[in-house]
């Protein structure tokens, strides 16, 4: 069929000697697109775009323009689409742009010397990619990224529709990658088809319109960004326990890594634990703890508060309130339900003034032997005190009353494991 | 490239210069000897062709290394690289010991032909072969014939002496038709080789680039090869297997010319040719006739050295 697609492949198979690693893929791809194609390492990224650009031999059809690639000849497939490799071996010292006129041998007869719009052209794109003033360095003495650019630009030299490349930013620093990304994405703006293979799934997010997961040489997602990169496709494909959320600044869709799900997962799994935290002091106990499997509740926390953010990003239940006023009393009230509720309950010690008092209060009326008390080495309860005394002397008194203490992450996972290496009191401590 | 039309120029003015003054060079003093019996003839029978044939098969030599050095992606790589040398060393062997010496020619390019078709049989087995794959096999099938050649040398006896000579290379035999021959070979062998220039710079970075770059990459393979074999075996089976020429002339060249393989092919047919006709007289006036690989390598390897400290890392 051919229809308005710059590549069309159905069934497609491909591979190296007897084995497919691409196994059974159908896509097409329209003009004016920018598409990345995903997925773990070994999935078979590489060896698909090398199926289109006819390098590894493949069955099924395949269309470049409506036109089967079996039927190109080389020339005409070097001016149909351009390859970006990964890297490239560099065992001589061509300049760099003797490398790049070579992207115009395919538009030259052998016969023939390039012309000034070859040279013109290639200096343009010299000057896209950034690398313009290395133009006459040996290509030995480029660094990777530099390197990396020079591929880049020697592929848009071919002046080609479709534009193939295969992780086209691996070696590339922030600013470079945004470049390079925003030039293809205007590329495509002007009606060529890119499609590029992708590691990170953010970048990916933010530049392309559509992502092709694959996974064991088969497609197992094609949409947009948003539809794609989910939670649990990620976990499907990749392994890897991931949270979505909207770029703040983009607003495109944006993956957080959480934990393996193969990781180090703690006994604990079925264990409740109320987090109490403040200030940003929650944050990375709240992770760390998510992260272990455990079930987690945070607790009271003004919007503006970082715990807030974390608890929300992790999807922990929270008793959200405005910032800079008094907890209402419904919310202390649904605390202490949630504080009834818990196994156990990790304080983090964190700033207390007027306005939070009543929490720390409300604790204090708990049986202490529920409480575990996360105190960061060399602090003071004294220095979290703005309450001239009290909430210092409730600390205090939480210690007294028999809560155990802890400075680490892992001290506060034994104390929640008393069972499993018995010692609770070894990582208590005074702290009169 | 400014720089590169003068010294292709500088390279063609050198190369006719050198064949003039070493046609008048020999053990008989410079200049057309004026008197004695046939002695005009030495200059126009004797040291012309050998001349020539020299000229012929050291610009033979330093073509075929350049383009085995890009296809395989090897500043290393030696034109001998797939087994040529070993497979000629097998053939002049037999002919040496088996029929007193004649036909070691005809038996030299056989060998090294034989070698080269073993080979490309043995690495094409499979249906796609990587230029890898062909390289590993030439120096297996190169290491099996030269231990044919070592076994035949030990056995050998009293034809070891013209055995080794004929190892090291040399024109002692070079006639007026070895020229012919070794021109008729070089002539549309470098004129393929000049024309496929820029496939040479795509292959060199490698096949899959130089087919994303619309090359057809398997086609120019066995174009550089087939080339490549018939100027080896040619150069094989007049002067043996001359060693140092075919790997060190296109690095000269790259290091003074850069490694655009449209400017370091020509080039390396001049010099190569003023390489080999130089060493070869050197050796024929004044170290009574050893085998002119000695002196290729005498020569050329300081001069490269000094280069390399000049020109530092750049290949």
């Amino acid at each position: 069929m051919t229809g308005p697609y710059s590549i069309n492949a159905e069934d497609l198979h491909a591979g190296y000697g007897t084995q497919d690693i691409v196994k059974s893929i159908s896509c097409s791809f329209a003009p004016g697109t920018f598409t990345g194609i995903i997925g773990p390492n070994g999935s078979g990224k590489t060896t698909l775009l090398k199926a289109f650009s006819r390098v590894i031999p493949a069955s099924g059809i395949l269309e470049l323009d409506g036109k089967a690639v079996s039927d190109f000849t080389p020339a005409e497939l070097g001016m149909a689409l351009g390859f970006v490799p990964q890297d490239e071996g560099r065992p001589f010292s061509y300049t760099l742009l003797q490398v790049v006129l070579m992207a115009r041998y395919a538009r030259t007869s052998r016969f023939a010397a390039l012309t000034p719009d070859d040279y013109a052209r290639c200096h343009r794109v010299l000057d896209e990619t950034g690398v313009a003033h290395l133009a006459d360095r040996s290509i030995r003495t480029l660094s990777g990224g530099e390197w990396q650019r020079v591929l880049i630009a020697r592929a848009l030299a071919q002046d080609t529709d479709v534009l193939l490349l295969d992780e086209p930013t691996s070696h590339l620093d922030l600013a470079h990658q945004s470049d390079i990304l925003t030039l293809l994405r205007d590329l495509a703006a002007s009606g060529a088809t890119i499609i590029g293979v992708f590691h990170d799934l953010n970048l990916a997010a933010l530049y392309c319109d559509r992502l092709i997961m694959i996974k064991n040489g088969q497609m197992v997602a094609d949409g947009t960004p948003d539809k794609v990169l989910t939670p649990e496709k990620i976990r499907e494909v990749y392994s890897a326990e991931v949270v979505t959320s909207c770029h703040p600044a983009t607003g495109r869709t944006f993956l957080m890594p959480v934990k393996a799900i193969n990781g180090n997962v703690s006994p604990l799994k079925s264990l409740n634990v109320q987090v109490i935290s403040g200030g940003g002091s929650g944050s990375g106990l709240l992770h760390f703890l998510t992260g272990r499997g455990l079930s987690v509740s945070a607790g009271i926390l003004a919007t503006t508060d970082t715990d807030y953010i974390t608890a929300k990003v992790l999807e922990l239940p929270c008793i959200p309130v405005l910032p800079f006023s008094r907890i209402p009393v419904h919310a202390l009230e649904k605390l202490k339900a949630m504080l009834a509720q818990a196994d156990r309950v990790v304080l983090s010690v964190h700033p207390i003034g007027a306005g939070n008092l009543p929490v720390l209060l409300a604790l204090c009326d708990m049986d202490p032997a529920r409480i575990i008390i996360h105190l960061p080495e060399g602090r003071e309860f004294a220095s979290y005190d703005f309450t001239k005394g009290t909430a210092a002397a409730a600390y205090e008194d939480l210690c007294a009353a028999g809560a155990p203490c802890t400075s680490t992450y892992d001290g506060i996972l034994r104390l929640l494991s008393p069972n499993l290496n018995g010692d609770e009191n070894h990582e208590t401590r005074n702290t009169n | 490239m400014t720089r590169t039309i003068p010294i292709i120029i500088v390279l063609t003015f050198a190369a006719i210069l050198t064949i003039v003054l070493c046609t008048l060079t020999g053990p008989a003093g410079f200049g057309i000897p004026s008197s004695g019996p046939g002695a005009a003839d030495i200059v126009g029978s004797i040291r012309l062709p050998r001349v020539l044939a020299a000229f012929f098969v050291g610009a033979s030599l330093a073509v075929a290394g350049a383009a085995m050095q890009a296809l395989f992606k090897n500043p290393m790589a030696d034109p001998y690289i797939l087994g040529t040398s070993s497979g000629g060393a097998l053939g002049a062997s037999v002919a040496i010991i088996f029929l007193g010496g004649l036909f070691v020619p005809v038996f030299a390019w056989a060998g090294a032909v034989i070698a080269i078709l073993i080979v490309w049989s043995i690495a094409g087995r499979k249906g796609v072969i990587s230029v890898e794959t062909l390289l590993l096999t030439g120096i297996a099938v190169s290491f099996f014939f030269s231990a044919i050649v070592s076994f035949l040398i030990a056995i050998a006896g009293e034809n070891v002496h013209q055995i080794i000579f004929w190892l090291m290379g040399g024109f002692w035999n070079a006639s007026a038709s070895d020229a012919i021959l070794s021109a008729c070979i070089l002539v549309p062998a470098g004129l393929l080789l000049f024309f496929m220039g820029r496939d040479l710079n795509a292959l060199s970075l490698g096949e899959e680039t130089a087919a994303h770059l619309g090359i057809d990459a398997a086609h120019a393979r066995w174009s550089v090869l087939g080339a490549s074999t018939l100027l080896v075996a040619g150069a094989v089976s007049i002067a043996g297997s001359i060693g140092f020429v075919g790997l060190v002339t296109p690095h000269i060249v790259r290091m003074l010319l850069g490694p655009d393989n449209r400017v370091v092919i020509p080039a390396c047919i001049l010099a190569g040719g003023i390489l080999l006709v130089t060493s070869d007289t050197i050796t024929r006036t004044f170290f009574s006739d050893l085998p002119v690989g000695i002196i290729t390598a005498f020569i050329g390897a300081p001069f490269f050295i000094w280069l390399i400290h000049k020109k530092g890392e750049t290949l």
